[in-house]
């Protein structure tokens, strides 16, 4: 489908839900709710989280909506909500000592509220190489501030623009960059030790 | 020879750099650099390929859905609302209630350091407040055990049990800050909250003193009060656009 006649099917779907037809947004989610469960994920590092935080995004936009605009995208309008909500569940969750979500690892326990995700493609050996990748990788991103974390994973696995992310963030683009620069530094610096080559 | 720094070469990785092109031609014939650079393309390479669990989209969209009002054109405009004769009496309705809050305000205001906040479900207008993060996170909490204890079907499990234990110590020290401040609506709110808190804390687990609860302390009441004052709360911190 062309992007002219999605535009088209999502300011029809808009215009029905101010209509009153709530069914209508189910247009928008379906086509929004995974890249921006995706974003939050990013920014909260567990699924539950990001599943909430994408919820309460598009509940926001919904409400939101007789005052959208659209001289933006609705995919630009939903993302920088989501970002923002997901932004402050995770300080929200730091605060608040007392929640513990679901964390990703590789040998999940109820006991410490741990999951893993599944990878079809790994098999044994694959899972055992993994392991202690991935938990250097945790290490490493537990030092990382929430902004330096949140700049760094969307800019470099999201690839969202730097400008995009600084306006979500509340702050200029060069401090967007900086906070990038500064995960990357501490990141290169935290694998040091056990990555041998690495300086 | 000048060598670039780590930022440089960052910036370079991740096509953020402002010369691309004296980059990589000084990274052909600096062998520190280059090293340099290969440990922060490294770097990248190890995060970069994290798995993303996708989300179940039909038991996203029937738990959205629920909280989803009907949003009609009359919401858009409130002025258009004059046009219709059955609007009339809400007006007269709303003009009343004006009049009796501006005679109740100039009686605070006659009566010394009350603050502008006088409380809300039924005690007076919307607050402003709160500001303070704290609270806010406090506000969040309380939210989430109320809208749990509202919606569980029979007596509540330990784990909520144990958060409003934990609630239950924080939240008076919050309402006491609150009433020192001055800020009644806050106070009134909070201590409405440990009150719950109290005979949760303290009640037997079984259906019925949940029910009996619930009856009793207006929880419903209670977690708009709650809701209003954290969305005031969201509203002081900035809209998301």
């Amino acid at each position: 489908m062309s992007n002219r006649r999605m535009e088209k099917a999502e300011t029809e779907a808009i215009r029905d839900v101010l209509a009153g037809n709530r069914d209508a947004y189910r247009v928008l989610m379906d086509r929004h709710f995974c890249s921006v469960t995706r974003v939050a994920f990013r920014i909260t590092g567990n699924e539950a989280d990001a599943e909430e935080a994408a919820q309460e995004a598009f509940l926001r936009a919904y409400n939101k909506l007789p005052s959208f605009r659209q001289d933006s995208a609705f995919s630009t309008w939903i993302m920088r909500i989501a970002m923002n909500t997901a932004i402050n569940l995770v300080e929200r969750r730091n605060r608040d000592l007392s929640y513990h979500a679901p964390r990703i690892t590789d040998e999940p326990a109820a006991a410490e509220h741990t999951v893993r995700i599944a990878d079809r493609q790994a098999g044994p050996e694959g899972i055992l190489l993994n392991r202690e990748a991935t938990s250097l990788r945790q290490a490493a991103m537990a030092e990382l501030t929430p902004m330096e974390r949140t700049a760094f994973t969307l800019r470099h696995m999201e690839d969202i623009p730097m400008a995009e992310i600084a306006a979500a963030l509340s702050i200029t683009s060069n401090s967007a960059k900086q906070a990038v620069f500064r995960a990357v530094s501490k990141l290169r610096r935290s694998l040091t030790p056990v990555a041998g080559g690495l300086r | 020879m000048r060598h670039f720094s780590e930022e440089d070469l960052i910036a370079y990785q991740l096509h953020e750099s402002a010369d691309e092109r004296a980059v990589a031609k000084h990274l052909e014939s600096c062998s520190e650099c280059a090293d340099l650079s290969e440990s922060i393309a490294e770097t990248l390479r190890v995060f970069s390929a994290d798995p993303v669990p996708l989300p179940n989209l039909e038991h996203n969209w029937h738990r959205l859905r629920g909280n989803l009002s009907v949003l009609t054109p009359e919401r858009r405009g409130s002025f258009e609302l004059l046009r219709w004769k059955w609007a009339w009496p809400s007006v007269g309705l709303a003009t009343a209630a004006l009049v009796l809050l501006t005679v109740f305000g100039m009686r605070l205001h006659r009566g010394g350091e009350l603050n502008h906040n006088v409380a809300v479900n039924g005690h007076g207008p919307l607050t402003t407040e709160p500001t303070d993060l704290a609270i806010a996170n406090h506000l969040d909490a309380a939210e989430r055990l109320l809208t749990e204890v509202n919606n569980s079907p029979g007596s509540l499990d330990d784990t909520t049990r144990e958060q409003a234990h934990n609630l239950l110590l924080k939240n008076a020290i919050y309402a006491s800050n609150a009433r020192d401040s001055g800020d009644l609506a806050q106070a009134a709110v909070l201590e409405n909250f440990g009150r719950v808190l109290t005979t949760l804390d303290n009640e037997p687990p079984t259906p019925h003193s949940t029910w009996r609860l619930r009856l009793e302390m207006n929880t419903s009441g209670l977690l708009l009060d709650i809701r209003i004052l954290r969305q005031n709360d969201d509203h002081s911190q900035g809209a998301a656009q």
